[in-house]
């Protein structure tokens, strides 16, 4: 414990130099914007900056879109509370008691504790983040490649099964995101793959590419789709001084800001979109607990107050998988591993010993950035909101445009712009559909390594499949992840367990 | 069920056995020593298997196929507007390296600022240049990017 009091404060020392904490700043800046901004959310966003990191070291860079990453879920509350349109996805829960709130004259109070709720939480996964990744990374060192493999099946299964409605329509996405993945050069023996003789494609389907493609574009397409009408928008801006929250919100809300930080902590160290699920837990856990359930929906701060602080902390803690084990959880963290690629770190067991710097460096910042934040969202929270009141026929062209630039300077190339339109159409038809691009994504960028491991694992046990049930933690995540296939089938099965008995009764 | 998502699946399906064929002329090798196709050619095996079995649990799940008046609502899934769009973002990034990076940020503003709606002629014209100049500063001034010159040559 000492130690790793020890690295904090070293890297502290990194995240304080004049260049960090200006590269923290806008990220935390921006990062609020985009959440602020529905129709981008935080993977387009961070996606659309990587090649602004280009001239960074490494550490900056990971500092800087970080910042965007938790900086997004700080702006989403803002639209939710004030226009009852989720910033990003894991904001749907506070638009339920957040806009009334806001409809009741009471916006200030909301966002105020959504913001210091944010930063509560935030600074308390972070020093979960600091205490569990060190003695967790000593654990991966007995991870093998039968053990990578059989925890990104699990974890593909658990996010197919949270995302959306259907576990099959999931795994489709997630099995196509695999193929996409194997265009190229083949990862062990250096052959060409489905690149029909083209020089652009042997470098495979540049990822950014594809999440800028599906979140971005996808999202602006279903944006013009909508009738004129609703191209147009309006907004409640609370003023400076209405912004205080009195005594018995702080009171109500400490509580569910404390809870709602740890049930988000735990959450984000599983697979799975887990601020959304965070957020959701959170308010079912608040309105179970709550001595005034009938207050939920109506405007009740502790809806505000739990899931906004789960959120947050989510956020955090799914930072513990992608640095120590090198496996992203969710969509957000598959990008920020491709940017750790970009510049030459190659997150894992070893990030923290053969780039401390980066580590701790980082971890620091995300304490300072979440002050930042909550300097920035309270007294900025008009600004902001004033944002919100450009029209979407304005935001969205200025979205496109600048989604085209930034696709075009990660490799210089008109072709990954012909990729993002492409992936933008199906992105688009993929909303339509209700098809999820989360798990194609996260396959993506997962592909390439869960190959390696897989072949890997044959050739180190001879072709023995066996290889994969003999090691125990091998065996325990693809037993998990037989568990929560399973899920959907036995639903079915209580489900018309409990139709028959119903049937009976009335005949009785 | 509806036939959107029976045509998705067939289509899904087709590119699971597109990715097989294809992997089949790759070399497999055995599971001692996987080759450079037995990775992909798993996968198409994978998503056929996975389409078709959706495809059986939508006929389990409701026999009727809802039928509609037309087999696909093009012009509902495709409204003007949005071919326009998406029509000028195709035909701008044609055009991209021979227009330059400037003048390509300013037309597809203006394209896209009238096909939204926005009827304003100066207004369309004035955000369309404050936004061409400003992102020309910041990409190519600012940031040093080397985008397009085209004609213009900035």
């Amino acid at each position: 414990m000492l130690e790793s009091l020890q690295n904090l404060a070293n890297g502290f020392g990194i995240a304080t130099t004049i260049h960090n904490l200006f590269y923290c700043l806008i990220g935390a800046i921006v990062g609020t914007l985009i959440g602020v901004l529905p129709g981008i959310g935080p993977i387009a966003g961070i996606a659309l900056l990587i090649p602004a990191t280009f001239g960074l070291n490494a550490t900056s860079a990971i500092i800087m879109l970080a910042g965007i990453y938790y900086g997004a879920m700080y702006g989403g509350s803002t639209t939710s509370i004030l226009l009852n349109v989720p910033g990003e996805t894991a904001s749907v829960i506070t638009c339920i008691d957040g806009y009334q709130m806001a409809q009741k004259g009471r916006a200030g109070p909301a966002l105020a504790i959504a913001a210091i709720g944010s930063f509560i939480a935030g600074t308390l996964g972070i020093f979960g983040l600091v205490f569990l990744a060190p003695p967790l990374a000593q654990a991966a060192l007995a991870f093998g490649p039968p053990e990578y493999f059989s925890l990104m099946i699990f974890g593909f299964i658990v996010l197919s099964n949270v995302t959306g409605t259907s576990l099959l329509k999931a795994l489709m996405m997630a099995t196509i995101g695999l193929i996409i993945g194997t265009i190229g050069l083949d990862p062990v023996t250096g052959d060409t793959r489905f690149s029909f003789g083209s020089v652009s494609l042997l470098g495979g389907i540049e990822f950014v590419a594809v999440a800028i493609g599906l979140f971005g574009i996808g999202e602006v397409l279903i944006n013009v789709h909508q009738p004129k009408e609703l191209l147009d928008q309006r907004v409640i801006v609370p003023r400076f001084r209405d912004l205080y929250p009195s005594l018995q919100d702080l009171k109500r809300s400490i509580g569910a800001i404390l809870r709602g930080a740890g049930i988000g902590f735990g959450i984000g160290l599983v697979p799975g979109p887990a601020p959304v699920i965070a957020t959701y837990s959170s308010y079912m856990i608040e309105r179970k607990i709550s001595k005034h359930p009938e207050e939920f929906g109506k405007g009740a701060i502790e809806g505000v107050a739990g899931p906004e602080s789960a959120n947050n902390s989510s956020c955090q803690s799914a930072f513990i998988p992608l640095f120590v084990l090198g496996i992203p959880f969710g969509p957000v963290t598959a990008i920020m591993l491709g940017a750790f690629l970009i510049h030459g770190v190659s997150p894992g067991p070893l990030l923290i010993s053969q780039h401390p710097e980066l580590f701790w460096g980082v971890i620091a910042s995300m304490y300072i950035g979440n002050f930042i934040l909550l300097l920035l969202n309270l007294p900025f929270v008009p600004f902001f909101a004033n944002i919100l009141r450009i029209p979407k026929r304005i935001l969205l062209p200025l979205i496109i445009l600048f989604c085209m630039t930034g696709m075009y300077t990660v490799n210089n190339s008109i072709f990954d712009i012909w990729m993002m339109l492409l992936f933008g159409a199906l992105g688009f038809l993929m909303r339509k559909w209700a098809y999820e691009g989360a798990p194609l994504l996260l396959a993506l960028v997962l592909g390439p390594k869960l190959e390696v491991a897989f072949r890997q694992s044959l050739m180190i046990s001879h072709g023995d499949f066996g290889v994969f049930v003999n090691r125990p933690i091998s065996m325990a995540f693809l037993f998990a992840a037989v568990v929560f296939l399973s899920i959907p089938i036995i639903r079915i099965i209580f489900k018309k367990k409990g139709g028959e008995g119903n049937r009976d009764k009335v005949k009785g | 069920m509806n036939r959107d998502d029976i045509i998705g699946g067939m289509v899904i399906f087709i590119f699971g056995a597109v990715t097989t064929f294809l992997s089949l002329r790759m070399p497999i090798g055995n599971f001692r020593m996987p080759g450079t196709g037995m990775f992909p050619l798993l996968l198409g095996i994978l998503l056929m298997v996975l389409s078709t079995l959706f495809i059986l649990n939508l006929f389990f799940k409701n026999k009727k196929i809802e039928l509609r008046e037309k087999w696909f609502c093009l012009s509902e899934l495709f409204p003007a507007q949005l071919i326009l769009f998406f029509g000028a973002m195709v035909l701008a990034t044609a055009f991209f390296k021979q227009l330059g990076y400037p003048l390509f940020s300013f037309l597809l503003m203006i394209t896209l600022l009238r096909i939204l709606g926005t009827k304003n002629w100066g207004f369309i014209f004035l955000l369309s240049l404050v936004t061409g100049l400003v992102s020309y500063f910041l990409f190519v001034q600012w940031l040093k990017i080397p985008l397009p010159k085209g004609w213009l040559g900035l």
